[in-house]
């Protein structure tokens, strides 16, 4: 279909399915999917979409474990993943104050979540090492609501 | 040599450059690639780490492949390199790796087909004369294997682009062992929706 945009042949690693024509059980579309536990409900998209994404922690081959942080997204612009922005106070104990200070976090974003923009907040759970510097895969994102903006303000 | 797979030469994630504080350890070495050709078979056993071996294949040129939609595998021999995503220069040169496309000898899944099903496979069309039936086909069974046969005559039924395969002796297969570390090059014959897109790769 539109998702075999590569040179090779993508497909999710260990489903079967050249199955024999005229096989009694054939489920067209014949894909897995994993619930990555602590809580969290694999959408709708990862079930039911043709994507396909070996980073994905619902339809992919990664686990998650470790920690699971929040954050807010800086940008989208790279391709599947995104940069995320956390912010947290540290005291200076002379002054018995707080200054702000944030990091930034690599986290791979599954194509299950669509229409996600800078400014959503998103959840993400800790994973193995999927390239330098991406050690997140995103879990959850909530969007950003605007008051006072029912109506699209873009357009 | 010196071949090292450290992370501590390469740039941090802000882009500074990491200073040098120790010299390259054992544990993050690195090996020539085997760049595995089709041939004889050559292969240098390896001592890895914890006294352990890997099989590095220089040349190979049989491997055992699977069909999967009826379940078996038989040894065959590797003719070609068809294709590759990552790189053409391995096609070129007729590099055995993971995931590369090659063109293997069909004459072991044919038998086994004719002995099972007891039918014709990859019958050439358009010859004039009809080529005499293989004796494989029409040796004499016991009754019951007979039985057996017939049973088995409604899903005897192989997909077109297979067919076609068959009549040339030639499969299109994926290799889905690593030839440089386990030293052998095993494969999964394609079909369905992946044959249909490597066909279409390789006709541009």
């Amino acid at each position: 279909m539109s998702e075999q945009i590569e040179k090779a042949f993508q497909k999710q690693q260990g489903i079967f399915q050249n199955a024999k024509v005229g096989a009694k059980k054939s489920v067209k579309n014949n894909r897995w999917y994993k619930e990555v536990g602590l809580g969290f409900k694999t959408p709708k998209e990862a079930i039911e979409g043709h994507y396909i994404d070996k980073k994905c922690p619902f339809t992919g081959d990664v686990s998650i474990r470790g920690r699971i942080l929040t954050g807010e997204i800086m940008s989208t612009k790279m391709k599947r993943t995104i940069i995320i922005r956390r912010e947290y106070l540290h005291f200076i104990s002379k002054y018995n104050r707080y200054e702000k200070r944030h990091k930034n976090l690599a986290a791979h974003m599954s194509p299950c979540f669509i229409g996600v923009q800078a400014g959503d907040s998103v959840t993400v759970g800790q994973c193995r090492p999927l390239s330098k510097t991406v050690r997140f895969n995103v879990l959850k994102v909530q969007k950003k609501v605007v008051k006072g903006a029912k109506n699209f303000a873009k357009f | 040599m010196g071949i090292s797979r450290d992370s501590r030469h390469k740039r941090n994630a802000t882009g500074a450059k990491r200073a040098q504080y120790r010299k390259k350890r054992k544990f993050e070495l690195g090996r020539q690639a085997a760049n595995t050709k089709l041939g004889a078979k050559r292969i240098h056993e390896v001592r890895t780490r914890g006294g352990n071996r890997k099989f590095r294949a220089m040349r190979l040129d049989a491997g055992n492949f699977s069909w999967g939609s009826e379940a078996i595998s038989r040894k065959t021999r590797v003719v070609a390199v068809v294709y590759n995503a990552s790189n053409n220069e391995l096609v070129r040169t007729g590099t055995l790796v993971k995931n590369a496309i090659v063109q293997i000898d069909a004459t072991p899944f044919r038998q086994w087909y004719e002995s099972h099903y007891a039918t014709p496979i990859g019958a050439r069309k358009g010859k004039g004369a009809v080529k005499t039936e293989s004796e494989e086909i029409n040796k004499s069974r016991s009754n019951h294997v007979q039985r057996k046969i017939e049973g088995r005559k409604a899903e005897a039924k192989v997909d077109a682009a297979l067919d076609n395969q068959f009549a040339a002796g030639r499969l299109y297969a994926c290799i889905s062992s690593r030839p440089g570390q386990s030293g052998r090059c095993d494969g999964y014959i394609l079909e369905g929706q992946e044959l249909a897109f490597y066909i279409r790769k390789l006709k541009k």
